[in-house]
């Protein structure tokens, strides 16, 4: 077995003037989850795309479980897309026999692993009912169901957690966990809180590059022990220069009304905050460092460097 | 192949749960006979149809109106499934995408023939068909004929579905291209009385040798007002092969994505 499931060095993939992939290059380890972080946009679809076959490289290479992908490498890999796939009209287990019959199973692989994968996903009461009458929560977990029926090698699961509540979520990520054990997992996401608690490694991307990748731990050093963000719809560059520059404050980034700050020390930092803008601020939300820190830390750096 | 199987079966079970679509488009051709048919032999002089009266004479044009329309209408599951992200699911598993349409085509062609063989079969015992080729011999000829028009109008609407964006656009055009084709067939009125310009574009017009098939299956003798079957079948079989062959070699103009 191949130290690495997916190896991509230098992909490129334009539509029209538009860069979706930009000399992407990753590694991701056999086995375990990986996050592929970065919002919409930034060429995660893309790139799952061309992991299952649907999409070609312009330029660079890409090899799946140790082979360029081609439509008999699908046969390994199971896929989840962001919108649902299944025919509302079909029950949920026709929709898993029909998917199963085209990943050639047999009738006697599809009659035991269909009963034991919906019961593993909550779904086995609702095995005779439409997909229409599902929850948005139960068709995501068919969906990862039917991904995993023909027990494939890697799982690429495009935002699949999208629209449902922490509950089915964590539902899913349990059943997931349970129902694919040595399974290489390769989640494209922007949910960076969900990244931090399911993923083993996780890379940034931006604009169809990489901008970091490793362990979530790795990638939060060298942050601040805290993140402060400041509801601050009024906060000038001159004030955010300030505060950049007290004792212990880390990175500090704009993102829409607020202000993200890591910091060593909150309960210094923040009453120097009201003495800097008395009645402009409307609210302060302080956490430990997260990974979500740490992707701003990395696009604040990559905008820094671009505009050197 | 099995996956083949797997799609025909599929796209057939959705057709037969879609039992407002089974039964009207097999009930609309007969109302169309019943009530076409009879209005227009009462008011017409019909000694100069081959049939003796216009519902016989319908029938063979009736037969060819809802193979054109089944077909038509089964191919667009294909915007259906599009929408429902069951073709993208389709699209990723080990299959050629060309495997995944012989598999809709195939539903397509299968529906298609049965409703046409539904309404040529219910019509039967009501007008006076003389099957000159024994009853056997006229419905293998019907099915023959029905079969080659089928698939010739399923890789028609496979190839137009492959590449119009909207199910409304595919209508559109399908019925733009199939209703001439269908005024011009002997469907409706003989053409043998049509001005010579006409007549020019009824045997051009594929559909034209396929009422004629089934005119000759059922009701009419071989004579010098028909093509005859040699001709209907050299015809219909070439086009039915090369048009199939075209609609399954458009695979489906579909992204990631699923615009």
């Amino acid at each position: 077995m191949s130290a690495f499931a997916i190896r991509a060095s230098n992909l490129t993939r334009r539509y029209g003037e538009r860069a979706a992939l930009d000399g992407f290059s990753i590694e991701v380890p056999t086995g375990g989850v990986f996050g592929v972080l970065g919002p919409n946009g930034s060429g995660k679809s893309t790139f799952i795309a061309m992991l299952a076959a649907m999409e070609a490289p312009e330029a660079g290479t890409l090899e799946v479980l140790g082979v360029a992908p081609t439509r008999a490498t699908l046969q390994r890999v199971g896929t989840v897309f962001q919108e649902n796939s299944a025919d509302p009209l079909m029950s949920a287990g026709e929709y898993l026999r029909f998917a199963g019959s085209l990943f050639s199973m047999s009738g006697a692989e599809l009659r035991t692993r269909i009963p034991e994968l919906l019961t593993r996903f909550g779904l086995e009461p609702r095995t005779n009912d439409a997909v229409s009458t599902l929850s948005g929560g139960m068709r995501r977990r068919l969906e990862v169901a039917r991904a995993l029926l023909h027990k494939p090698e890697l799982l690429l699961l495009d935002e699949p957690t999208t629209g449902i509540d922490a509950e089915e979520r964590a539902i899913l990520w349990q059943a997931l966990t349970d129902s694919a054990p040595g399974v290489t997992v390769l989640l494209a996401t922007n949910d960076l809180p969900e990244a931090d608690a399911v993923c083993e490694r996780v890379a940034f991307m931006q604009d169809g590059r990489v901008l970091a990748s490793g362990t979530p731990g790795e990638l939060k050093k060298g942050l601040r022990r805290e993140s402060v963000r400041i509801g601050w719809p009024t906060a000038t560059d001159g004030e955010l220069a300030r505060i950049a520059y007290w004792p212990g404050a880390g990175e500090v980034t704009r993102i829409g009304d607020s202000v993200l700050v890591t910091t060593d020390d909150a309960s210094t930092f923040v009453p120097r905050l009201f003495d800097l803008a008395p009645g402009a601020i409307r609210s302060v939300t302080i956490a430990t460092a997260s990974l979500e820190d740490a992707y701003f830390q990395h696009v604040r750096r990559r905008a820094e460097g671009v505009a050197k | 192949m099995s996956a083949v199987i797997t799609i025909a079966r599929r796209d057939l079970m959705a057709i037969a749960r879609s039992r407002s679509q089974l039964y009207s488009s097999m009930l609309t051709p007969l109302l169309f006979l019943v009530f076409l048919g009879n209005g227009v032999s009462e008011g017409l002089e019909p000694s100069n149809l081959p049939a003796g009266n216009f519902t016989a004479y319908l029938v063979a044009g009736t037969v060819v109106m809802t193979s054109v329309f089944s077909s038509t209408f089964a191919t667009a599951s294909y915007y259906r499934d599009r929408d429902s992200g069951l073709l993208r699911f389709m699209l990723s598993t080990p299959h050629n995408p060309r495997m995944l349409l012989l598999g809709k085509s195939l539903a397509a062609l299968v529906i298609g023939t049965v409703q046409a063989l539904v309404v040529l079969l219910a019509a039967a015992p009501f007008v006076d068909f003389e099957w000159q080729y024994g009853v056997l011999g006229g419905v293998g000829i019907a099915i023959a004929a029905v079969v080659l028009v089928n698939l010739m109008l399923t890789g028609l609407a496979q190839a137009l579905a492959s590449r119009i964006q909207t199910m409304q656009g595919f209508h559109l055009l399908m019925n733009l291209a199939l209703f001439p084709l269908l005024f011009f067939s002997g469907a409706f009125f003989p053409i043998d009385d049509l001005p010579a310009w006409l007549r020019v574009l009824a045997f051009a017009n594929p559909l034209t040798y396929a009422v004629d098939a089934l005119e000759l299956a059922a009701y009419a003798s071989d004579g010098e007002t028909f093509i005859g079957l040699s001709i209907d079948f050299a015809v219909l079989g070439g086009l039915a092969v090369l048009v199939y062959a075209f609609g399954i070699s458009r695979t489906p103009k579909l992204t990631y994505s699923g615009a």
